[in-house]
């Protein structure tokens, strides 16, 4: 039987994208279909269970993506999409609890109409613009100026099958071509009557929200799994950042992704095409915030060198970094943060202070040089300080947060910043002014947990660049994590390196993006398993995608837990890892 | 006597702050750099040629400012006539400046005081005294300029557009590269070496100054020209070096490639690991100098700045001090740039391909 989300069936798209609710979606009603696929083989990490079904909202970069692929990366897209909320250590994790207001569907209607005139745009010579239309739809009409059913019909299965991520029933093409023919005929014109489908298909809900369609597993009597396409999708947006490409959902219609042979064969295809790069760098973007670049602004009297390319160059660097080390050389995950080796341009150099050539080219850091690891490029040191001042306790606090998966308290309500905001002069360096505002009790139990490792960063300016002294005073790079003690920043590369919720944390968020929302209860076993299956692949990012791309859990569906007293289903709590650090 | 020191005070506004003082700047508190290997870079990011100017300029100029195009128009054609044998006779002299004679007034400076360098080591009866009260400088060129409101700053687009043109064009990326160097405080003997650069420079967050700590690439291809080499000292912060003969890149208008030759060339600047200021003088070859003139500075920039260019050819030649030829005519005239530069790091990229072509030159002829 086929399984049906009610709240993604509308006959008005506009009225319906500004009504759905994502957690109602999830609730929604399933019914059975027979397995199209045979049995799933079991991969590495047996014993635990699947995940919760969800509907979540693309993300913005998903949308700019997915666009791409289909109708080129020249289409501009516009930001037709409102933030997204942090939710679990990701803004990923926040689409399962958005919905589309009001606002943000004129939003989209703009920048689907923008999207669906530039589809068929014939291409002007004065304005340098390409025929689009030529290449993007796959037939010409016979009568420009009227309705042509049979180049509608393949134009609407090929671009409708790729949106949808998944073929497109009869009726709904037919429902399509039945507007393209009105409006070509209303409008004498057969190319604006297919820009009004392209552009209802992109305001449609099934396109986007991502909605984990569910079936009877028949190698798991009486459990659900993710239908082919739903799988699809999932792999998509997890390993490249943007629904599947042609040949993914072929494989998915093929039954190729419910065998273990044949998913393991579609991972590796993923795995290998350059576009794992553009899913890598997602998450990333993700997992370390750097949507805050967006809003990242130094005091220019005091960083002249932080201009707004040296900003956009930081997050690029560690991009870079990340990419060609977890990618390209394919090392341990642990060594993020202990390489010297990454990519340097001109305006970054000016804040390392060190001679380059124009353009993005290879750099490593020589090995009596304090920068080490991802903590010491001007990313991270930018990002988790003040405008005008470095901030320990903002980068201790990333630390924890950001890369072991930890929680810091928020700041009591009546906290007193004087004496950081108005020094006294005798506190020349961060760590004695912070020692006079840990004075005060109610500050000492949060900075205890985010100054210790932050400090050992203060060699580093809010801007990134090396100092040797504050104000005259020189400055004391001591600190620790955890237990661990050190010296200098060598020494906390190496405690973040040895720290076991670095790869934790890792395996945690990658879950938990792979599968489209925050992790539960459920998810307990999976991440335990993949912890040591982790650690057993000497740490290898592409062996945790594949692990998790080819797993079992990452198919099967588990029912939501019910809350005993209002009867509603929901996902259960977060599991313990994720507790805060103890003071 | 207060009355000088006033003046200077605004001389130096003017000249946008041109001192031998290195001031300091509102950094993040971290140690300047530069110095690494006992080398250190510089790149050019302002040059204006060194006039000393006064508010109204009667110091300087007490006959007043040199007439332009315009008004030697209306007195050569006070009842016009036919376009060949008036506009296009009087365009024709800036490029044939002695084939009609020119009995226009010129308004040489006549002032006291002015910015240089003493070029001959001598102490003469027409050299100009510096603001700091250091005697002989020698500046030829200011007093063939500076009463010229083209060349004058603010307003003249001379001054303005060559300024600009150094940050703007990458021909003029004037590298100057200090090696062998202990301290940048005394050092008794530093190589000063003159490159062209081939990359643009990084403006900081202001958007107002040039980014010290950038790279820039060595042109050892197209601008080996333009490399020379000088020995120098240090002392107290200041860098001077001995003369050299110096081919100073400097484009005009639409990036067109240019340049002054100066002979007996010589530095004095103030030096830090951020930056580098003061002064490039030397004698500046004549015709060469006329000619990036004539070439660049069409009629109604000449008109708005009051340059006639043929009336200031004579003045060229009349002024010139330095360097006669075989007949005893001097071909150089002693001047000097305002210069601001800041660190960088300079690549010597394509050295070695350029050292093998030189030596497999021979073989190809």
């Amino acid at each position: 039987m086929k399984l049906v989300f009610k709240c993604s069936v509308a006959s008005s798209l506009l009225a319906t994208v500004a009504a759905v609710a994502l957690a109602s979606c999830s609730q929604a009603e399933r019914v059975a279909k027979a397995p199209a696929a045979s049995k799933v083989a079991s991969v590495q990490v047996a014993d635990y269970q699947g995940t919760v079904a969800r509907v979540r909202r693309m993300t913005p970069e998903q949308y700019h993506n997915t666009v791409a692929y289909i109708f080129g990366s020249d289409i501009d897209v516009g930001s037709p999409f409102a933030p997204l909320r942090r939710t679990d250590g990701l803004l990923a994790s926040g689409a399962a609890s958005v919905g589309v207001t009001t606002g943000e569907l004129q939003q989209l209607q703009r920048s689907a109409s923008s999207i669906a005139s530039q589809v068929i745009d014939k291409g002007s010579l004065d304005q340098h613009t390409p025929s689009r239309r030529d290449f993007l739809i796959p037939c010409k009409p016979v009568d420009e100026t009227a309705p042509d059913d049979v180049c509608a019909t393949k134009f609407v299965k090929e671009i409708g099958r790729l949106l949808y991520r998944r073929p497109l029933a009869d009726a709904r093409v037919a429902e399509f071509v039945a507007g393209a023919h009105k409006g070509a005929a209303d409008l004498k014109n057969f190319y604006t009557g297919l820009a009004g489908v392209v552009e209802g298909m992109l305001l449609d809900p099934k396109v986007l929200m991502i909605a984990d369609l569910t079936e009877q597993d028949p190698a798991h009597p009486g459990k659900l799994r993710l239908d082919a396409y739903s799988l699809a999708s999932r792999l998509a947006f997890f390993l490249w950042d943007a629904a599947p490409d042609d040949q993914l959902i072929k494989d998915a219609e093929k039954g190729l992704l419910f065998t273990a042979k044949g998913r393991a064969q579609v991972v590796d295809r993923m795995l290998a095409s350059p576009r794992i790069e553009q899913g890598t760098r997602a998450f990333f973007d993700d997992m370390f915030g750097f949507e805050d670049f967006g809003n990242l602004a130094k005091d220019a009297s005091v960083y002249p060198m932080m201009t707004g390319a040296t900003i956009k160059d930081a997050r690029e660097q560690t991009l870079r970094t990340v990419v060609d080390h977890l990618l390209t050389r394919g090392d341990d995950y642990r060594a993020l943060y202990t390489t010297r080796k990454t990519f340097m341009s001109p305006t970054l150099a000016t804040v390392y202070q060190i001679p380059t050539k124009p353009g993005w080219v290879p750099y490593e850091f020589p090995a009596d040089s304090p920068r080490i690891g991802l903590l010491t490029q001007i990313s991270y040191l930018s990002l988790h300080a003040h405008p005008a001042r470095s901030s320990p306790t903002y980068r201790g606090k990333a630390l924890r947060e950001r890369l072991l998966c930890q929680k810091v308290p928020l700041p009591p309500a009546n906290v007193d910043f004087s004496i950081l905001e108005n020094p006294n002069p005798l506190l020349k360096t961060a760590r004695q002014r912070l020692e006079a505002h840990r004075a005060n009790p109610v500050c000492a139990g949060c900075h205890k947990i985010t100054d210790p490792m932050g400090l050992a960063l203060e060699n580093f300016d809010g801007a990134g660049r090396f100092r040797a002294s504050e104000k005259g005073a020189d400055i004391d790079a001591s600190g620790s994590l955890d237990g661990k003690e050190f010296h200098d920043v060598i020494g906390l590369g190496q405690a973040m390196h040895d720290h076991p919720q670095l790869t934790s944390c890792l395996v945690r968020r990658v879950y938990s993006y792979a599968t489209g929302g925050p992790l539960t209860s459920t998810d307990d076993k999976a991440i335990t398993a993949l912890n040591a299956a982790f650690g057993q692949s000497g740490y290898r990012y592409k062996a945790l995608l594949r692990m998790i791309a080819t797993s079992d859990a990452f198919y099967e569906i588990v029912e939501p837990t019910t809350d005993s007293k209002t009867g509603e289903k929901k996902a259960a709590a977060l599991s313990s890892d994720s507790a805060a650090v103890s003071k | 006597m207060k009355n000088l020191v006033q003046k200077t005070a605004f001389a130096a506004v003017v000249m946008g702050g041109f001192g031998l003082t290195a001031g300091t700047t509102a950094m993040a508190d971290e140690a300047a750099p530069g110095l690494q290997n006992r080398t250190i870079g510089y790149v050019l990011t302002s040059a204006n040629w060194g006039l000393y100017q006064t508010p109204d300029g009667k110091q300087e100029c007490p006959d007043g400012f040199n007439e332009g195009p315009r008004e030697q128009f209306k007195a050569l054609y006070p009842n016009l006539g036919t376009v060949d044998g008036t506009q296009l006779e009087r365009e024709s002299a800036s490029r044939y400046p002695l084939d009609k004679e020119d009995k226009f007034p010129y308004h040489d400076v006549k002032g006291k005081i002015g910015i240089g360098l003493n070029l001959d080591g001598k102490v003469g009866e027409n050299d100009f005294t510096s603001t700091d009260g250091e005697k002989g400088i020698d500046n030829n060129l200011y007093r063939a300029i500076g009463c010229t409101r083209l060349f004058r700053a603010p307003d003249g687009t001379y001054a303005n557009f060559t300024d600009l043109w150094v940050r703007e064009m990458n021909f003029h990326r004037v590298l100057v590269e200090l090696t062998n160097v202990d301290s940048l405080t005394n050092d008794p003997q530093v190589d000063v070496t003159i490159y062209r650069g081939k990359d643009k420079l990084m403006t900081d967050a202001t958007g107002a100054n040039i980014m010290p700590g950038g790279s820039n690439r060595v042109d050892y291809r197209f601008g080996k020209n333009f490399i020379s080499h000088m020995k120098g000292k240090i002392e107290n912060g200041v860098l001077t070096t001995e003369a050299a003969d110096v081919h100073w890149p400097w484009a005009v208008f639409l990036g067109r490639p240019g340049a002054y030759d100066f002979k007996g060339a010589r530095f004095k600047l103030a030096l830090t690991g951020e930056k580098a200021q003061g002064l490039m003088g030397g004698y500046s070859d004549i015709n060469t100098w006329y000619m990036q003139l004539v070439r660049s500075w069409s009629t109604h920039h000449s008109s708005y700045g009051g340059l006639s260019q043929p009336s200031f050819y004579r003045a060229l030649h009349r002024l010139a001090d330095g360097y006669p030829d075989a007949d005893g005519k001097m071909t150089g005239i002693s001047s000097v740039l305002n210069i601001k530069m800041v660190q960088i790091f300079i690549e010597h990229e394509g050295q070695k391909v350029a050292e093998a072509e030189k030596a497999q030159a021979p073989a190809r002829h």
